[in-house]
Parts: structure tokens; C-alpha cells; sequence
């Protein structure tokens, strides 16, 4: 016999399988790259003959790509930010109760997530607008006229930047009560009452203590809520309607929605733009995921 | 330094009352254990001394002071947890230094006294390290410096040796004296190994079911245990118990056990308790073997034979009852051998049949 491993039957059908399947889950990635940088781009997937930047320039210069990166950012960031102090605080105090509704209320917000949204979409757009009326209301008692508009399109529940982040916040959060409280399940109380006996008051307790202490879960939970909110596509498309205000994947969808010509070129960057955040926070934070589903605290 | 007093404290949780009025005194500068099974409520009461616990009922005292009601860190007590606590995203300087650092403390100064605990805990070497690079027997050192840097009045201890293997375990005994001898703290220190507190202890309370069931210095509670639980929670290994009655004839009573051995009973006068059923304690060490031909208590059946090397443990089966003697550890015993057995009468503790001992 060779050194040479023979395949056996079953092995050589199994990585047929395995690359053809591997090429079909590739191959939009590699259009997408492809076709962003080919000045003649086109629905089929074609080696670029020359390569040019005009999609990229026309995203932030014909289009208006540059607010609607802006308008994702503002929204899901500060989504991201409200559940991780939320979730965090949350987490904590459902880690540390033994109150009778601890459990109902866990299974409970989990039917956030079970449910779809789409089902709930009339209801909730229906609270969003009441809830809006009264903000509106408010607003119109304390600024002059001329600035209601701007400051209801950041204040407005609808199209507004406060009810989305509110609506995508509320989406997001159950799961990272869900996996903030499973990570202090695992941290022993006796941190907390090891800093107290240090003379540590609350806030400090939480600064110095906790919120080291939690930073791979409070990072765990802050990935998915940002790579949740950052895809979600049936929020923004409900709850804003202001072209200056419309998110990056609702740009995306328009562009694809146009009637007479689709500019594949600009689609395909559109396309990498919209996936670039969610793989750069993914990089950044991948060791906290590893971290929470992997063990706990160590020390 | 200070006299901590605990008074008649009660503590529930719900319906459960965990420790049932609890009183006893710790003296300055004494080194005082807890010491009882797991579930007697040891834990809970260090706790309460800690203030991470509040009471049902009763004062806590510091100096006569009544501290039921002040904040943890205002109390001048310092507590090295079961688990030492160690916060995991600080170096050992930081943590040994961070209750300074709170006080705002200045840099140079906390530095200085970092240092000075470090050298008396010999870690010096190891101020840069996070905990997660410490062996078992250095995280116990830095929970000790962390507690020692504050100068506390009180230091608590919860079980701090139980995460330790056998041989360490030895050391940090030891360590834990000098610690003491140098520094003179009031020291409360909870445990269920027994062997902890006889060896360290100026001063036991043995806890069970949430009540005292003794507090006293540790050879008082090994001679004179007052109850069957103390008797044979107290000494390694423990206490032989025979169940028997006392009887007299003419005017010396003695003890005949349910197995149908009588030994005369010297200088102890149970004539109250006679025909009633009655525990007589005994330890390892005050059982003789002797030669067939001389005059013995009792004889019996070589069970089981512990070589320990300076001493030897051997079972001694007479009937149902099985006695634990301790001998000499090159005697020549296999099991199966009949040995001949003579109890030492002074040292014959009886406990009536409410576990109470009989007062001598």
C-alpha cells in the first residue's frame, strides 16, 4: 500500500456532498464581491473584467447611503446599549431572586421570541401610535413650532429614532435577560459580599464588581442584540417612513424594488456595507460568546 | 482587637428557624471555632457576626457595643470566604489593596502596605498575578491579606482550609497560628472538621441543630463533654459508646453492658440511675489490651486492625457491640485473634437517656 489515503466510497460521496453544498452557501458572498466592484455587474456571477469603486462612491454621493448607514448605527447602537444595561440590571436581579413568578415571568418573555413578530406587527403599531400621540402632545407643550418636526423624529414613537430603538429594544431583550442571568447564576454572591465586607458601596459594587465580573455575558448578550436589531428588516420598514430617517436595510430593499433598472453594482456594495457592522462586531466580541456558552467565571 | 458577645440570637428563614438563641462570648484576642455538622447553623451565625445576615432576635456586641443594626464594612470586621472570593480581574496587589482603594487611600501608601502584608504572607513574589494563576494554598493567603490589610478588629473565617488537599491543609494550620500569635486578632472560625478546631481553637462552641451544644476550651470539651453528640463529635476517631445499666451489690455499683459485662465503677456514684438503661462513653485510648492470664474486663474478637504506624486501631467485637481501641503500632494482632480488654475507670463518662452526661 501507498501513503496516499484512498477515499472509500462512502467518504468520497460524503465530501461530494459536503462541497457542493459548501459552494452553494458560498457563492452569494462571492457574487456580492464580485459584482460590487465590476462596472458592468450583472444578476450572474462573472470574474469582474475591470475593477472601479463607482458603486461605493455612488452609495454616499447619488444616493443617500451615508445617513441611512448613520440612521442603523444610531438605532441599533443605542438599541444595543439600552438592552445591555437593561438586560444587565435585569439579568442580575432575576440571577439573585427566589421571588414564585421568577420562573413564569422567564417563560413568559421568551413568547417574545416565540412568537412571530409579524403577527403582532398591527397591535403593536397601534400602541406605538397612541403612545406617540401623548409624546406628541408633550412635545408641542414645550418647543416653539418650527422644531416639533425634528425633535419628534428623534423623540416620535412613530418615525422616530426613539420608538424603534424602543420596538427593536423590546424584541431584543429577552434573550439577553435569558443569557445575563444564566451568567450571574454562575457567579457566586460571595464576589459581591467579599466587596462589601471591602467597604464597597452599590454603584461601586456594580463598577468595580459586577459589571467586570459580567463582561463576557453583558458582551454575549450585546452581539446578538446588535446582530438581532442590525438584520431585523420588518421594524424599520413599519415604524419609519421619513426618507431622511430610513435605516440601511430598508435603502437595500428599495434599491432592489426599483422598477425600471436594477444597478447590480450598487446593490452588491449596498449589500457589503450592510454586512460589514455585523462582521466587525461579531470579531470584536466572538471571545465573550466563547466565554458565556463555555464556562463561567475562573479565578 | 475586641470582645465580640453573641445574645440570645435567633434566626428564621420563613418558618424555618435556623439557629434556635445562640449565646456565647469571644474574648479579645482569642482565637475562637464553630464548629458543629453541616446544617447546624455555623455558617449563618458567622454570617450574622459579618452582618451579611440579619438576626430574628438577640444583640450582637463588639466591645459591648450593640452592632445589630451597623453596615458590614463599618464594623471593623474582616471575613475570609469559604471560596476566598478573590476577585478574578484583579491582580493580587489589587486585591489585597482594594478596600484601601476605596478609601481613597493614596496610591503610595497602599502600595507600601500591600507590600508589608505581602512579605508577612510571603507573596511577594506574586503581587502581579490574577488569581486564576495562583495555587490553592496562595488564593487562601491573599483572601488572609485581603482581610489583614484593613487591621480589623474581628476576623471571620468560613471553612477556609475545606478547598485545600490533606498535606496543605497541615500548613495552613500552622500558618494560620503564627498569624494569630503575631497579630492577635479576635479570630471566629467556622469549621466541621474537628481536628481544625481542637488544634487551633483557645476557645470551641459546638453547634448543633441551630443550639450550643458546648463552648469551651478545647481539652475541657475533650475530658468533660456534657452531652453524647459533643462526646462523639469531639475526638478523632470517636468516643465508644456501650449501651448497659447500673447495678450494686453490697455497696459498690457497676456497670453492666447489655452484652453481659460488668465492670465495678471507682469513686463514681450512679446509685440514682440504678436498673435505669444508661451510655457509657469511652475513649480509644483508655482501653488496655492485657494478657490472657491476667484479670480482665472483658474479652472479645480482633475485627479489624488500622496500622497508622505510631498507633494502631483495632475493633474489638463482643456480641453486637463493637469497641475501638487504640494501641501501640507494632503490636502483633491479626483479625481473628481473642484479645482481653481493661477499662480505665477514670476516664468513664455516662450519659443518661436523654444524651445528657451524668455530672461525676
Amino acid at each position: 500500500m501507498t501513503g496516499v489515503h484512498k477515499f472509500s466510497r462512502a467518504e468520497a460521496t460524503a465530501y461530494g456532498f459536503l462541497t457542493v453544498t459548501l459552494v452553494f452557501c458560498l457563492l452569494p458572498f462571492v457574487w456580492v464581491v464580485l459584482a460590487s466592484v465590476d462596472p458592468n455587474a450583472s444578476l450572474f456571477l462573472s470574474l469582474p473584467k475591470a475593477i472601479t469603486a463607482d458603486h461605493f462612491v455612488k452609495i454616499f454621493t447619488a444616493e443617500n447611503g451615508g445617513r441611512w448607514f448613520f440612521n442603523s448605527l444610531v438605532t441599533v447602537g443605542a438599541t444595543t446599549a439600552l438592552v445591555i444595561v437593561v438586560g444587565g440590571m435585569g439579568g442580575y436581579a432575576l440571577s439573585r431572586t427566589n421571588a414564585w413568578w421568577k420562573r413564569p415571568f422567564l417563560y413568559a418573555i421568551i413568547l417574545v421570541r416565540v412568537l412571530p413578530p409579524t403577527a403582532l406587527i398591527v397591535p403593536l403599531y397601534k400602541v406605538m401610535l397612541i403612545s406617540n400621540g401623548v409624546m406628541d402632545a408633550l412635545v408641542r407643550s414645550i418647543v416653539p413650532p418650527d422644531s416639533i418636526r425634528s425633535v419628534m423624529q428623534i423623540f416620535g414613537f412613530v418615525d422616530g429614532y426613539l420608538g424603534l430603538i424602543l420596538v427593536l429594544s423590546a424584541m431584543q431583550l429577552p434573550l439577553a435577560l435569558w443569557i445575563i442571568k444564566t451568567f450571574f447564576d454562575l457567579t457566586p454572591k460571595d464576589y459581591e459580599e467579599a466587596a462589601l465586607m471591602d467597604g464597597a458601596n452599590v454603584f461601586q459594587r456594580i463598577r468595580r464588581i459586577l459589571v467586570p465580573l459580567a463582561l463576557p455575558g453583558l458582551g454575549a448578550a450585546g452581539l446578538l442584540t446588535f446582530i438581532g436589531a442590525w438584520g431585523d428588516f420588518l421594524m424599520p420598514l413599519t415604524f419609519i417612513s421619513s426618507s431622511n430617517l430610513q435605516l440601511l436595510p430598508i435603502g437595500l430593499f428599495r434599491a432592489f424594488q426599483r422598477a425600471n433598472t436594477i444597478d447590480y453594482g450598487y446593490l452588491s456594495a449596498l449589500a457589503l456595507l450592510y454586512m460589514l457592522p455585523a462582521v466587525v462586531a461579531f470579531g470584536l466580541a466572538r471571545r465573550f460568546l466563547v466565554q458565556t456558552f463555555a464556562g463561567g467565571i475562573k479565578g | 482587637m475586641a470582645t465580640i458577645s453573641i445574645e440570645n440570637v435567633r434566626k428564621n428563614y420563613g418558618a424555618v428557624e435556623v439557629i434556635k438563641g445562640v449565646s456565647f462570648e469571644v474574648a479579645d484576642g482569642q482565637f475562637a471555632v464553630l464548629v458543629g455538622p453541616s446544617g447546624c447553623g455555623k455558617s449563618t451565625l458567622l454570617r450574622i457576626i459579618a452582618g451579611l445576615e440579619s438576626v430574628t432576635a438577640g444583640d450582637i456586641k463588639l466591645d459591648g457595643k450593640r452592632i445589630n443594626d451597623v453596615p458590614p464594612d463599618r464594623r471593623g470586621i474582616a471575613m475570609v470566604f469559604q471560596s476566598y472570593a478573590l476577585y478574578p480581574h484583579m491582580t493580587v496587589a489589587e486585591n489585597i489593596g482594594f478596600s484601601l482603594d476605596l478609601k481613597k487611600v493614596p496610591k503610595a501608601k497602599i502600595r507600601k502596605e500591600v507590600g508589608q502584608v505581602a512579605e508577612l504572607l510571603q507573596l511577594s513574589e506574586l503581587l502581579d498575578r490574577r488569581p486564576a494563576a495562583l495555587s490553592g494554598g496562595q488564593r487562601q493567603r491573599v483572601a488572609i491579606g485581603r482581610a489583614i490589610i484593613k487591621k480589623p478588629r474581628v476576623i471571620l473565617f468560613d471553612e477556609p482550609l475545606s478547598n485545600l488537599d490533606a498535606s496543605l491543609r497541615v500548613q495552613m494550620r500552622a500558618e494560620l497560628q503564627r498569624l494569630h500569635q503575631e497579630l492577635h486578632p479576635t479570630i471566629v472560625y467556622v469549621t466541621h472538621d474537628q481536628v481544625e478546631a481542637m488544634t487551633m481553637a483557645d476557645t470551641i462552641v459546638v453547634l448543633n441543630q441551630g443550639n450550643v451544644a458546648q463552648w469551651a476550651h478545647p481539652i475541657e470539651l475533650y475530658r468533660h463533654p456534657k452531652s453524647v453528640f459533643v462526646a462523639t463529635f469531639i475526638g478523632s476517631p470517636r468516643m465508644n459508646l456501650i449501651k448497659g445499666v447500673v447495678t450494686s451489690k453490697d455497696v459498690t455499683s457497676s456497670f453492666t453492658a447489655t452484652e453481659g459485662w460488668t465492670v465495678p465503677l471507682a469513686g463514681k456514684n450512679l446509685a440514682a440511675t440504678e436498673t435505669q438503661s444508661v451510655w457509657l462513653g469511652i475513649r480509644p485510648e483508655d482501653i488496655r489490651l492485657v494478657d490472657a492470664n491476667s484479670a480482665a474486663d472483658l474479652s472479645g474478637k480482633v475485627t479489624i486492625v488500622e496500622r497508622l504506624g505510631a498507633e494502631t486501631y483495632v475493633n474489638v467485637v463482643k456480641g453486637t457491640e463493637t469497641l475501638l481501641v487504640r494501641v501501640r503500632g507494632d503490636i502483633a494482632l491479626r483479625c481473628g485473634d481473642t484479645v482481653q480488654l481493661v477499662l480505665d475507670r477514670a476516664s468513664f463518662h455516662f450519659f443518661d437517656q436523654a444524651d445528657r452526661v451524668f455530672p461525676a
